[in-house]
């Protein structure tokens, strides 16, 4: 009998962990709503300092994750006060290609205003946007499209 | 043992049963069948030359004026005025379907069965009282109006009215037109776009003069989309013939009036 | 007793009916395309061989574009030369009618070419084969590199002729022709013929181009490129080749267009973060903001008198289409419809203003009157954007793209044709992929 139940158990513990593996692995693949929350396309400035944000769909507000890593990057650049920087705004192919641009612009503008508020001085961050013309993943499918709708910070010197 | 294994059996069989019973798809839904309208197959062809009727044409003009077009639902009535085969006028013999305008090219949904019914015939649909006390009397003088024929055509050529031509031959002439006249695309919607054309015949359905009634609005600078849509119909006349014409009455429809109106199919 | 008084009865109610005429009312017929020869241009043999022109081969040639053009259109049905019975040089001077009748033909189209002196004389004839009569009778000159051209704007007579309608055919299409990976795109700006013949690359592809126009005059083209990575408006002179930045602003500026009167270019302009409408005037450099607001305003398009500007903003939360006079003032929303609406395009006609829509993941081009009534979706597709009108202001032209698999293979862009009636979609033949097109007004007014 009591062999029994300790068989019971192990099988459930293990169909339990397997559940929750998966949960894990379509973490890091995966979106919160709309949101890209992975780290694969993820680049680094320095180590712990993620390159870029990301956005939801036709949006070009900052997530409570963005700003965190916004912060990361801000400190990055009050610690290196020569490094200037250009913030690429860029969009994914789902809307109108001048929309984009304007929207690639806003996100990026975005980011910027965010870092000028930890700090950064305006001089040393130049905007740009690509709209949709620059995708990351260049596949049609939502997670690409979530990929693709991102603000990168990038060295300029 | 064996007890509780057969009330097992039995109850599980009752509620397989009645599930598949209520799944929708084991379902039969009683057919929705139209209800059945008798039609009254009655030639029409001689019928509607009442000789005398001037009620019913007052409220024909009556109905033209107004150019409404009400849709009739009940099918079966307007299969009287079907397009016809060639020959005229032998209306309710048994009719092919046939498609008057390649409506790929036009967006909306036209109905050509129904809308062929003509006024009288829709008429006919809301007043049945008076058209059939009309049917009744024309009985009566189906024997005179044979004599009296004779005499119209020699004095009064011009004077022949309801239209002088049976509902199946209007029907008949309008549909061999349809086919004929390419409608030109590129006119604008525009409700003044009415080309008239008089035409003389001959008898075999030739045309022997065409006369475009306001010409001299074809040469006037702004009314470019005027003469374009002349011309068409100028075509569509020529290539037509020769026209389908009745085998009868040569006096009555030598001169023809044909009035053309693209605004319906323009108004995509 | 009874007999006579029915009879003089009949006879009596017979006059007071005066009416002679029969009157049938003829209110339908078919839509189908008409059915016109195209005779192939009789060539003169005293005509002589210029530079890489085959002579000889020039009145064929002019007769198959012709018929290209009208075959485009979904109105006309070019008959197969293969039946046809005159010769050329008789057909246009005095056509058997009966003989072209006999291949159901309704129109017929002859003409003549000479070429001498390095001019070459074009006369041609559109006959109407039921009435048997002459048409049109025109002859023009120009110089024998045109040969393409004449047979445009012989399309173009006849068009108008048989349809009452301005014609399209001597037009000329701009467009950013693509190639590469989707996620490295090589794009360059390229110009042809509407008929798709005639393409020619304006640009090297080194840096990005999107979204190019051209002025009325069709001698400027206006466009966005990132020379230097710096994304700015530019001016291109066709003939010389010459580009030259448009102001150099410190933010972004893109979307331009010229006004009707090709005095000013008006753009989305970026001034402290901001997206707003500005003109520049093209010869004074004045610029002038014309929307002020913290939402997106792009994409702005006049109307053809000038008065009005139609654009895109999102000041309600969505990408919607707005309408205000070109000083900025008097602002109205025109469509409310579920969905986004972008790329307002008036057209020339200023009766109606295209439009993208997405709604539901799918992208739609549609029309609707300039106060926003009236909208009709043409056509719709997992991506397509960008219409831009014919000059005529019946055709639109915009562009499409596919899906891509997972590596993004699979992908392609083309450029598609519409009539207004959401008929004769069909795929525009360029070299490359295709997309940003921006259709000339005619070359030869």
């Amino acid at each position: 009998m009591k062999f029994k139940i300790n068989l019971r158990t192990v099988i459930l513990v293990l169909l339990a962990s397997f559940a929750l593996s998966a949960c894990a692995t379509q973490k890091k693949a995966g979106m919160e709503g709309d949101v890209y929350t992975g780290s694969e396309t993820v680049k680094y400035l320095a180590s712990g300092v993620p390159d870029r944000v990301f956005f939801a769909t036709n949006k070009s507000s900052l997530t409570t994750k963005s700003r965190d890593t916004l912060r990361k990057q801000a400190t990055y650049l009050r610690k290196n006060k020569n490094l200037n920087i250009t913030i690429e705004g860029h969009a994914d192919e789902r809307g109108t290609r001048e929309y984009n641009l304007a929207l690639g612009e806003r996100r990026a503008n975005a980011a910027k205003d965010y870092l000028m508020t930890y700090g950064v001085s305006g001089n040393r961050i130049s905007v740009i946007s690509y709209g949709k013309e620059k995708p990351v993943n260049t596949a049609s499918t939502p997670l690409a499209w979530s990929q693709n709708r991102r603000s990168v910070t990038v060295k300029v010197n | 043992m064996i007890r509780s294994l057969i009330y097992s059996i039995s109850f599980h069989a009752v509620i397989i049963l009645l599930t598949i019973l209520s799944l929708p798809f084991m379902l039969r839904q009683p057919i929705d069948l139209p209800p059945i309208i008798s039609v009254d197959f009655i030639q029409i062809s001689d019928k509607t030359n009442i000789p005398y009727a001037p009620k019913a044409r007052k409220v024909i003009e009556k109905v033209k004026e107004e150019e409404k077009r009400v849709v009739s639902e009940q099918a079966p009535p307007s299969a009287k005025a079907k397009e016809k085969p060639d020959r005229i006028p032998m209306p309710d013999d048994k009719k092919e379907e046939k498609q008057l305008v390649k409506k790929k090219q036009n967006p909306e949904e036209v109905e050509p069965k129904i809308r062929q019914s003509s006024e009288f015939e829709k008429k006919e649909i809301i007043d049945t009282n008076q058209i059939a006390a009309l049917i009744d009397k024309a009985k009566q003088e189906e024997a005179l109006t044979e004599k009296t024929s004779s005499k119209l055509t020699q004095s009064s050529v011009k004077n022949s009215f309801a239209t002088g031509l049976t509902l199946s031959q209007e029907d008949a002439l309008r549909a061999q037109i349809f086919g004929c006249w390419s409608i030109p695309l590129g006119l604008p919607y525009d409700d003044n776009l009415l080309v008239r054309i008089k035409l003389k015949l001959k008898k075999d359905g030739t045309i022997m003069k065409s006369e475009i009634l306001d010409h001299e609005r074809m040469n006037r600078p702004n009314q470019k989309f005027y003469k374009i849509l002349a011309e068409s119909a100028l075509r569509a006349v020529r290539i037509c013939q020769p026209l389908k014409v009745p085998t009868t009455g040569y006096e009555k429809w030598k001169d023809l009036q044909l009035n053309f109106n693209p605004t319906e199919m323009l108004k995509g | 007793m009874y007999k006579l008084i029915l009879i003089s009865l009949i006879l009596f109610l017979n006059t007071t009916f005066a009416n002679s005429l029969i009157k049938v009312d003829i209110t339908r017929g078919n839509l189908d395309p008409l059915p016109i020869a195209v005779s192939p241009l009789h060539v003169d043999p005293k005509s002589e061989n210029r530079e890489n022109i085959k002579v000889k081969e020039l009145g064929d040639k002019i007769s198959k574009i012709i018929e290209n053009n009208f075959r485009s259109t979904g109105l006309f049905n070019p008959l197969a030369k293969d039946a046809f019975v005159q010769k050329p040089d008789i057909a246009h001077l005095k056509p058997r009618f009966e003989d072209w009748r006999l291949i159901k033909a309704q129109a017929l189209v002859t003409g003549k070419i000479i070429v001498k002196d390095e001019k070459l004389k074009v006369e041609f004839r559109l006959w109407d084969l039921t009435a048997s009569k002459e048409m049109i009778a025109l002859a023009f000159t120009t110089t024998p590199s045109n040969w393409r051209r004449v047979a445009h704007i012989i399309s173009d007579k006849i068009y108008e002729r048989l349809t009452g309608e301005d014609g399209y055919f001597d037009t000329r299409i701009i467009y950013v022709a693509e190639s590469g990976p989707k996620d490295k795109r090589v794009k360059k700006l390229a110009i042809m013929d509407q008929d798709g013949a005639n393409t020619k690359y304006l640009t090297l592809g080194n840096e990005l181009v999107l979204t190019p126009r051209f002025n009325p005059a069709n001698q400027l083209v206006t466009y966005l490129s990132y020379f230097r990575n710096l994304p700015r408006v530019y001016l291109l002179d066709i003939e010389t080749g010459v580009q030259e930045v448009v102001g150099n602003f410190p933010g972004m500026t893109f979307a331009p267009r010229f006004s009707p009167d090709g005095k000013q270019i008006i753009m989305r302009f970026a001034k402290a973060g901001n997206s707003d409408i500005a003109t520049m005037d093209l010869e004074s450099r004045v610029v002038e903001r014309i929307t002020d607001h913290s939402s997106i305003d792009t994409s702005p398009s006049y109307s053809p008198d000038g008065k009005y500007i139609a654009f895109n903003s999102d000041r309600s939360g969505l990408q919607q289409i707005y309408v205000m006079k070109s000083d900025g003032s008097n602002v109205k929303r025109v469509t409310f419809g579920n969905g986004l609406y972008g790329t307002p395009v008036w057209s020339p006609r200023g009766d109606l203003i295209a439009f993208t829509k997405v709604r539901k993941g799918r992208f739609y081009i549609g029309v609707m009157r300039v106060d926003g009534t009236g909208e009709r979706l043409l056509t719709e597709n997992f991506y397509q954007e960008a219409p831009s009108w014919s000059p005529n202001g019946r055709v639109l032209v915009f562009y499409r793209e596919t899906k891509s698999g997972e590596k993004g293979e699979g992908f392609s862009a083309k450029l598609w044709s519409i009539d207004i009636t959401g008929y004769n979609e069909r795929k525009i033949k360029t070299e490359t992929d295709a997309s940003d097109p921006s259709w000339s007004s005619l070359l030869s007014k």
